[in-house]
């Protein structure tokens, strides 16, 4: 980034208007605004970043407020209301130059009032107000003594977040949901979820809610219960049989393909379709939901809300075509003769090698790997699950693996891993349902060779581990303890490792689309276009095996960069998109900050199917939360929007 | 228990409780002035901010939780001058109009400005001037006095379940909107404003707070009865309003309760008695028909002279109409419009139940964990159950299943709709308890204790086929099933039935089979939930039980079994036989009925097969119309008597969930008009030679004799309002009925007649803010059948039915289906039920373009 001139972001002042030594600073700030130019300055709700010393600090902070009262404020609180208001009159007075000193007091005494906000929206946008009349004071008297003239920017960029919407790959405006629920409008808080999210059945149950770690109710008693608003959201619509609203605009006689009915093409599809383009999908299995289909358990996410989903989306006029794999039955090539454009959503299905002795030979008893296991037992494919089965793995993936052996028979369902508990990248939660359904656990063991008789599995040898210095990812690394080998017997053994994209319909050249080491494809700076032009990806395929949450923002994304392509022959990202990125890199959540106010209330739980009794079926278990509980849960969330603006010059 | 310190003082709440709840125990009060109980907390104002330890920040009192260790302060330097200026805040801009304002004088904002000292304007910002929005019907909104507590959105939405209002645009710009598709027109934007933003057209500039005289008394336009105030000057009722908290309907009030009273103000209003239609003297008007009907009685005998009374009277006045009639005309042919509805209902129920009403008080609606809405359009119908519905639904996680012909409002609410066919009414609900007994959702203890014939009801219900319901009543299985699990599930069920089942031609059937239902879905058992039947119209349950049907006495009381007992309580000897309406009617045509007493009611207009009683009436040898407004009726009698409204006269009504309630005088009667029950009274002595009963005296007689309602009359002399002896069933006193199944309907168009949303009989119909809203009837079709007929929104439309035809303008929507068309029986013009055949409130018809 370029040279800070001044800032006050997060609290700490740095100040190179008078020369000397630069002083740098941590914050990640772009030097440019795509390619219109400059970044001069930058104003939000923790203080003011200037990188051009010629920016019109006074102009901009007259622009921040105006755009604050005008763009964002809800209206729902007195001082935000009239007090952003008043601040927004009184700068525009300033710069007009018919301002008093005494109006520098009033900025300085509504800054305080805000603080009494409902939510944090005019809260913290008067933060940098109150930063340039205690920094830029000199500039604000030159305006009040008539001796300057207002200079505009070439131009200013905003956009309103959220810790939590921040966070959300798929960038929901969580906030609004949550009002919405909290205000008994179900139905309106799930028009808000699809305007970023067309899966909010799935993103309600299966989501690793990555948003939760960013909700600033944590930092006073505990995170508010994002996602699983998102499904009282869903389930209303469902529970009281109402067909969503939405329609689809005009045909535009646009033809696109989504190859993949997964979390990122259904989303893509989806709001292409809203857009009046002609959509098709093909998938390779029989079923919508990819991953979420075949990869994720029935009883964490039944699949036929799933289906439901899917066909919400068919109703818009996309035709899903199922048994279709890229590559086998179509070619990339012939795709994009016949189509507009081409997106490719095609996951990630191939699970890593675990590096172990006799994994390639083919034994009976050893299964390709945990997503090919669930898939085979969630399509019915004759998978027969013996007595003893032992996962290798510690995410999600192996939980689902010895959760579902439980399910098929399996009396001993055997998790090991080769770190401890704590380092698992499986959520918790799901590692405290699995032990509660009686999965037994081998933490800090490591395979390391297969134990075959007749060409069959019979166990795993394994050597013990201990934990040493943290590694890049600041776990700490497993070292083997040597001479710690041991068997542990078994009749079935799952890897479960991971997953890479499965790029094998590239094959007949890669089509100039170009592919990390790690086999996944290369998009092009948040357009999520491939270097073959009018080609686009996103979700696994594209990030490697992720969340169905990065999916669909990828797919939404993926759709708007798409929308353009179609109708005005260019790829580039909007004020949004562009925004969106410069304020997720800048960050949002501070886990530091103190809220000055206090907490003390529990965050409420979904009721759940209790004990070991619920692993001998695929029956959902976690139950719905009441409506009442839902709003009950809303009302713990603190709002707290914040609105940025960039000066461009 | 939580236990928190509110200055200084040790507070125990329960958890959830708020900061403000928990002040309010101990008799702090923390200013507010967005804050509205019946709602959840906005937190808009900010005015409740409070000092919480450890905080460094002000937390609302409204909406923040007290949490165990709470240390609260309420009243401080820092909070006066915060509260101070976020009111000086919501003065930037507002217009000084405060001396024409309607609010002034009853403005939150005012008394919050009085309170807090808040005496100077340290804000300034440009003058904007928001316009004004006019063009809504009834309700002006003046965006400049708003000050965004969204009181009005809230209760809109959350109360009274329109959601039709909704915060539009951003920053100060922002402004209350509204989706007038959606508005119910209820007045409660206007009730809940804290300032003079949401305004009531036909009161605005009609008087100052400070010069109403207000009077506590009930609405009787539906039989819910709402508690209201009737704000009066100069003799005229101004407005009403209705107070949260303390009222049965929690402040609440619909288009008739808010808008509807304007007909008292009507020019059509009966001022003077008419003597073949020339203004006369009460007196020559009374020894009119004293001495015609007494020329009658001495001559042919009491048959010869019939009544109808009417729920529009008080209970007094229509004990003492029965009264009248038994002993001093000795004729037993009366009988009312609950004769094709609420009575028919009634005797089910009776006989079944041994419950004469609804079993619980509605407020028990609210909390029941499951709710089926039967045959009703509770908006029109009765808008305080849905009030309750909508609390349930809404906030008490109530599992709600609505069983109509059309889709009503309510159904985007129902986690089961099940849409049925006209006539299935006693299959379906048959069915549903049929699903009830097989899946084992019933209580068995209960069943064993309380129903008389457990084995025959276990039979019926064992050789029910429920296929042969799902045929009958188009709803499928998957439906039916889902509903019955709802219903099964839960631990308290409220059962409402409307006017679609109650004035339907089955209605026997059909009330006997959710009679079952609700045996068996333990609807009548416990506190929560019960069996609601709603009255048809205002004082029906109090018509009823006062013994206006020629077989029964008051009290419900078998009038065979109990004439022996009330001719001795009467001193007189009580007539034999007497005709029922029906019987009347055709007495009339016969020749032998001569004389005709209608008492508030109008069959003209309001009865089934109104044409054939326009030419009975037309017939008659003597007619005398007591009523308060003049019509085609009033033009057609010897005698009309100026009645009065019941906002003009003392006494008392029953509600629909037997609650009794106390009408005051708000306004004396228009010209000479006399209460109805001075009128009866007055020809009772004259007709008797007794003396005068007082209204007091009837109030103790009447309840004396009627069993449900001893002991009531002492509490009322008090109070406003007290409950009829609570429904507490004996064992072994519930009967299960086997009703017969009807075959499925005929394929072709039916006509169903129900009520308006916006009016209320055809009494409202003499209000211009009700005209405003519906000033004519119109028939709704489906668009399919539209446009098969070639018929266009707003066109005519003309049905025919046996009975004749009517016609009206077309309003396509699809809320009725494919083959069904509906229309209102409250316009004179249309005449509806001049089609209808007698008992019923469904025809089929032939319909085509006019």
């Amino acid at each position: 980034m370029a040279e800070v001139v001044f800032s006050s972001w997060g609290g700490k002042v740095i100040d190179n208007r008078q020369g000397g030594e630069p002083e740098a600073a941590a914050f990640k700030l772009p030097g440019n605004y795509l390619d219109e130019g400059n970044v001069g300055a930058f104003m939000g709700w923790d203080g003011v970043i200037v990188l051009d010393k010629d920016v019109d600090i006074v102009t901009m902070a007259a622009e921040y407020m105006k755009r604050v009262q005008e763009k964002y404020c809800c209206a729902k609180c007195t001082p935000g209301k009239r007090g952003t208001r008043v601040m927004m009159d009184t700068l525009a007075r300033i710069l007009a130059g018919h301002g008093e000193e005494s109006d520098l007091d009033t900025l300085t005494g509504l800054s305080d009032l805000l603080d009494n906000c409902k939510c944090t929206l005019c809260m913290t946008a008067a933060r940098p107000i109150l930063d340039t009349v205690k920094y830029f004071r000199d500039d604000y008297l030159a305006f009040l003594r008539g001796e300057r003239k207002s200079k505009q920017a070439k131009s200013y960029r905003d956009k309103l977040t959220a810790p939590c919407m921040d966070r959300c790959p798929a960038h929901i405006d969580i906030p609004a949901y949550i009002e919405e629920i909290k205000d008994y409008r179900h139905d309106e808080a799930l028009g808000t979820i699809r305007n970023r999210m067309p899966i909010p059945a799935v993103c309600g149950r299966v989501c690793p809610h990555p948003c939760e770690t960013a909700c600033r109710r944590a930092l006073i008693d505990e995170p508010v219960s994002i996602m699983v608003l998102k499904r009282v959201a869903s389930d209303h619509e469902l529970l009281h049989v109402q067909e969503p609203p939405h329609k689809a605009k005009a045909p535009t006689g646009k033809k696109i393909m989504v190859v993949g009915a997964g979390p990122a093409g259904l989303t893509c599809a989806y709001y292409l379709a809203l857009e009046g383009h002609k959509v098709k999908i093909i998938d390779m299995l029989n079923e919508p939901g990819g991953t979420v289909a075949v990869g994720i358990p029935d009883y964490r996410m039944p699949r036929p809300l799933l289906q439901r989903e899917a066909d919400i989306i068919a109703d818009l006029g996309v035709e899903i075509e199922y048994g279709v794999k890229l590559g086998r039955d179509v070619s990339l090539r012939e795709l994009k003769e016949q189509y507009d454009a081409v997106f490719l959503g095609t996951g990630a299905f191939k699970s890593k090698p675990m590096g172990v002795e006799g994994e390639d030979e083919g034994y009976n008893g050893f299964s390709e790997g945990g997503i090919h296991y669930l898939r085979k037992v969630a399509l019915g494919e004759g998978m027969v699950t013996p007595k003893r089965v032992i996962v290798v793995g510690g995410g999600n993936t192996a939980i689902d693996c010895v959760r579902v052996a439980l399910r098929e028979g399996c009396e001993d369902s055997i998790l090991v891993y080769r770190r401890t508990r704590k380092e698992m990248p499986a959520e918790s939660y799901e590692v405290d349902d699995a032990e509660e359904e009686n999965v037994q656990f081998e933490f800090l063991r490591n395979p390391t060779r297969l134990i075959v008789e007749d060409n069959t599995v019979v166990g795993v040898e394994v050597i013990k581990m201990e934990l040493g210095e943290p590694d890049d990812s600041g776990r700490r690394r497993p070292v083997e303890v040597a001479g710690s080998e041991y068997v542990i017997p078994c009749d079935m053994v799952i890897p479960a490792i991971g997953q890479d994209p499965d790029l094998s319909y590239l094959e007949d050249g890669d089509y100039g689309i170009e592919q990390t080491r790690w086999n996944s494809i290369v998009t092009k700076g948040g357009t999520m276009m491939t270097d073959n032009e009018g080609v686009f990806a996103g979700g696994d395929c594209e990030y490697g095996a992720m969340t169905v949450v990065l999916a669909v923002g990828h797919g939404h994304r993926a759709a708007r960069t798409m929308h353009r392509y179609l109708t005005e022959g260019k790829v580039y990202l909007d004020e949004e998109d562009a925004m969106e990125d410069i304020v997720n890199n800048l960050g949002v959540f501070d886990k530091e900050e103190n809220l000055g106010i206090i907490g003390g209330l529990h965050r409420e739980h979904q009721p759940k199917i209790d004990g070991a009794e619920r692993a001998q079926n695929y029956e959902e278990i976690e139950l719905a939360m009441p409506e009442s509980q839902a709003v009950r849960e809303a009302e713990r969330c603190l709002r707290c929007y914040r609105v940025a603006m960039l000066a461009v010059n | 228990m939580i236990n928190l310190k509110i200055d200084g003082k040790e507070v125990q709440i329960a958890s959830g409780a708020t900061i403000l709840d928990a002040a309010e125990t101990v008799g702090i009060k923390i200013p507010t002035l967005c804050y509205l109980k019946k709602v959840s907390p906005t937190g808009a104002c900010r005015v409740c901010a409070v000092e919480v330890e450890g905080a460094d920040k002000t937390m609302t009192a409204c909406n923040t939780r007290a949490v165990d260790g709470m240390v609260v302060t309420t009243q401080s330097e820092k909070l006066s001058k915060i509260r101070r200026e976020l009111i000086e805040l919501l003065l930037v801009n507002h217009p000084l109009d405060c001396p024409v304002c309607d609010a002034g004088g009853e403005c939150d904002l005012q008394d919050i400005c009085y309170s807090q000292d808040v005496v100077r304007q340290p804000f300034g910002a440009d003058d904007v001037n928001a316009e004004t929005i006019d063009h809504w019907p009834l309700i002006q909104q003046v965006p400049n006095r708003c000050i965004m507590c969204e009181k009005c959105v809230k209760t809109c939405h959350e109360t009274i379940g329109s959601s039709a209002l909704f915060v539009n645009e951003k920053g100060d710009k922002a402004f209350v909107d509204k989706d007038l598709d959606k508005c119910d027109f209820c007045g409660n934007c206007v009730q809940v404003c804290p300032t003079g933003t949401m305004i009531s057209k036909p009161f605005k500039f009609k008087a100052r707070p400070w010069e109403l005289r207000k009077t506590q008394s009930v609405c009787t336009l539906c039989s819910a009865q709402c508690q209201v105030e009737m704000h009066s000057k100069q003799g005229k009722v101004m407005r009403v309003t209705s107070e949260d908290g303390v009222t049965v309907n929690d402040g609440n009030l619909c288009v008739g309760g808010f808008f509807g009273h304007d007909y008292l103000n009507s020019d059509q209003r009966l001022t003077t008695p008419l003597v073949a239609q020339q203004e006369t003297s009460w007196e020559i008007a009374l020894d009119k028909v004293v001495s015609e009907v007494s020329n009658l009685r001495e001559q042919q005998g009491g048959q010869a002279i019939a009544g109808l009374a009417s729920p529009h009277l008080t209970n007094e006045e229509n004990y003492l109409f029965q009264k009248l009639f038994r002993v001093a005309l000795n004729s037993n042919n009366i009988d009312s419009e609950a004769r094709f509805s609420s009575l028919r209902a009634a005797k089910v129920l009776n006989e079944q139940l041994k419950l004469n009403g609804a079993s619980n008080p509605m407020d028990r609606i609210g909390t029941a964990e499951a709710v089926l809405v039967f045959g009703a359009d509770l908006r029109s119908e009765s808008p305080a159950l849905n009030w309750q519905v909508q609390l349930a639904a809404r906030k008490n996680d109530t599992r709600l299943i609505v069983a109509n012909q059309r889709q009503t409002k309510l159904v985007k609410q129902a986690e089961s709709f099940l849409q049925y066919r006209a006539g299935s009414e006693a299959s379906l609900a048959g069915a549903l308890a049929k699903l009830l007994v097989d899946k084992g959702q019933t209580d068995n203890d209960y069943l064993n204790r309380f129903v008389a014939n457990r084995d025959e009801l276990d039979q019926y219900l064992s050789n029910f086929d429920i296929d042969a319901a799902c045929a009958a009543s188009g709803v499928n299985r998957a439906q039916l099933e889902k509903a019955a699990d709802h219903l099964g599930q839960a631990s308290s069920v409220a059962i409402i039935i409307g006017r679609d089942v109650m004035a339907s031609a089955q209605v026997e059937n059909a009330v006997a089979a959710l009679a079952n239902l609700a045996m068996v879905s333990g609807a009548l058992h416990g506190n929560q939930g019960g069996l609601f039947p709603i009255a048809s119209k205002g004082n029906t349950q109090g018509l009823i039980d006062a013994g206006v049907a020629p077989e029964f006495l008051p009290g419900l009381v078998d009038y065979a079994a109990g004439k022996e007992k009330y001719a001795s309580a009467w001193h007189a000897t009580l007539p034999e036989g007497g005709a029922d309406a029906t019987g009347i009617l055709s007495g009339i045509e016969q020749g032998t009925i001569k004389a005709l007493f209608l008492a508030g009611t109008n069959p003209l207009v309001n009865f089934p097969e109104s044409g054939r009683w326009r030419k009975a009436l037309e017939k008659l040898e003597f007619l005398v119309v007591q009523d308060i407004l003049s019509s085609d009726l009033t033009r057609l009698a010897t005698v009309v008597l100026p009645g009065s409204a019941s906002a003009e006269k003392r006494g008392s009504v029953t509600s629909l969930d037997q609650r009794v309630n106390k009408l005051r005088i708000a306004v004396a009667a228009p010209g000479e008009a006399r209460p109805d029950l001075a009128i009866f009274s007055d020809l009772f002595a004259r007709l008797t030679g007794k003396p005068e009963p007082s209204e007091k005296a009837l109030r103790q007689e009447m309840m004396s004799l009627s069993g449900s309602y001893a002991d009531v009359c002492q509490s009322l002399e008090q109070s406003n309002f007290c409950w009829k002896q609570a429904y507490t069933p004996e064992n072994k006193s519930l009967t299960a009925a086997k009703p017969e199944i009807a075959s499925p309907p005929p394929a072709e168009m039916q006509l169903l007649v129900g009520k308006c949303p916006f009016q209320f009989g055809t009494t409202t119909t003499y209000s211009a803010a009700n005209n405003e809203l519906a000033p004519a009837g119109v028939i709704i079709v489906n668009p399919e059948d539209a446009a098969k007929l070639g018929l266009a929104e707003g066109g005519q439309i003309k049905v025919t039915g046996p009975a004749g035809s009517a016609s009206g303008k077309v309003m396509v929507n699809s809320m009725v289906p494919v083959g069904l068309l509906s229309a209102a029986d409250n316009f004179t013009e249309m005449n509806i039920q001049q089609i209808i055949p007698s008992g019923s409130n469904c025809v089929a018809v032939t319909a085509k373009k006019a």
